[in-house]
């Protein structure tokens, strides 16, 4: 259902203006650090090449 | 053209299979909701011809709710465009009314209308009055779409700047029947502040209007500060239809993609 519900907001996201890429789901179960580091970590690579979030301006106004 | 409509009502309330007829009346200028319950009042008749062909329109299936939880044991016969007849269908899936006590009497749109909605079946399946017209295509959506990301982003946050959090697209919403609703959430949509957040009060509606949405574009035409928010819907509704096959009120069987638990 949640899978679902992703698809639909990211294309949702994507129609405003809001790159998709901003938004991630991934299955990690609590006994798979290594697994767990490894998709925060590329989440935040992913993150940074795409930069700041253009709705943080007005957040911050 | 509603001498067809008159007919039907007329045997239907003779043969006393309904209680009365939800369609519309004009008086005094004006074309508002009216119940029928006597032959003799179907005079007054209207079918939403106002200014132009058809421009005349309610969420009569909105009322249709409010009579049917008023007379639980009544049956009513009730005035459907193409998108009322979609918007029937999924309420009864969505248990808000009874299939067997509901009679739809369907009339078709005028070309005019079904182009000035971007309607892509300006007709119902059970039409005896009023043209057949044409389906016409989106161009909105499109017109969104070949623009860049950044574009698109502006384009979004003005129009939803605009807003004045009246919750006219809503209210008028024949949809829209939850008796809690995400937008009166407090930690969601926080008081007094207009206009709303933004993109995230509309991209919420937008959210919930999945498997929902009949396009009838009711909530574009109820909102004063013209924010088009039926390409927004339509756009979730070609979504749904795109990715999970499911066409929001074309069938009475099949359900939903997020009122079934199978993944595809």
């Amino acid at each position: 259902m949640a899978k679902k519900r992703l698809t639909i907001l990211q294309k949702l996201l994507e129609f405003s203006g809001i790159h998709p890429e901003r938004l991630r789901m991934r299955w990690v179960s609590s006994a798979e650090a290594a697994e767990f580091v490894h998709e925060i970590t590329e989440f935040v690579e992913t993150i940074r090449k795409l930069g700041p979030n253009p709705l943080k301006e007005r957040v911050a106004a | 053209m509603s001498q067809k409509i008159k007919e039907q009502v007329k045997q239907l309330l003779a043969d006393r299979k309904i209680k009365g007829f939800l369609g519309l009346r004009e008086e005094n200028g004006h074309v508002m909701p009216y119940l029928f319950c006597d032959p003799q009042e179907l005079d007054s008749l209207s079918v939403g011809d106002w200014k132009k062909p058809g421009d005349a329109r309610y969420p009569l299936n909105q009322i249709l709710i409010q009579l049917a939880m008023a007379y639980p044991d009544e049956t009513f016969a009730v005035l459907v465009r193409g998108c009322d007849e979609r918007g029937l269908r999924e309420l009864f899936k969505w248990k808000q009314l009874e299939e067997g006590k509901v009679i739809p009497i369907g009339m078709g749109c005028p070309d005019e209308l079904a182009k000035a909605c971007e309607c892509e079946k300006p007709f119902p399946d059970c039409q005896i009055d009023g043209p057949k017209g044409k389906g016409a295509p989106s161009q909105r959506i499109s017109k969104i779409e070949a623009m860049a990301l950044e574009e698109r982003f502006q384009y979004w946050l003005k129009e939803f700047n605009r807003c004045i959090k009246c919750y006219g697209c809503r209210n008028i919403c024949p949809m829209c029947f939850c008796n809690e609703c995400s937008l009166e959430e407090e930690l969601l949509v926080e008081k007094g502040d207009i206009p709303p957040d933004n993109p995230t009060f509309h991209l919420v509606r937008a959210m919930h209007m999945v498997g929902r949405c009949i396009d009838c574009g009711l909530c574009e035409e109820a909102c004063p500060a013209e924010i088009p928010l039926r390409i927004l819907y339509k756009k979730i509704t070609e979504v749904v239809a795109e990715e999970f096959g499911y066409k929001t009120g074309y069938s009475i069987e099949e359900k939903s993609p997020l009122n079934l638990i199978e993944v595809k």
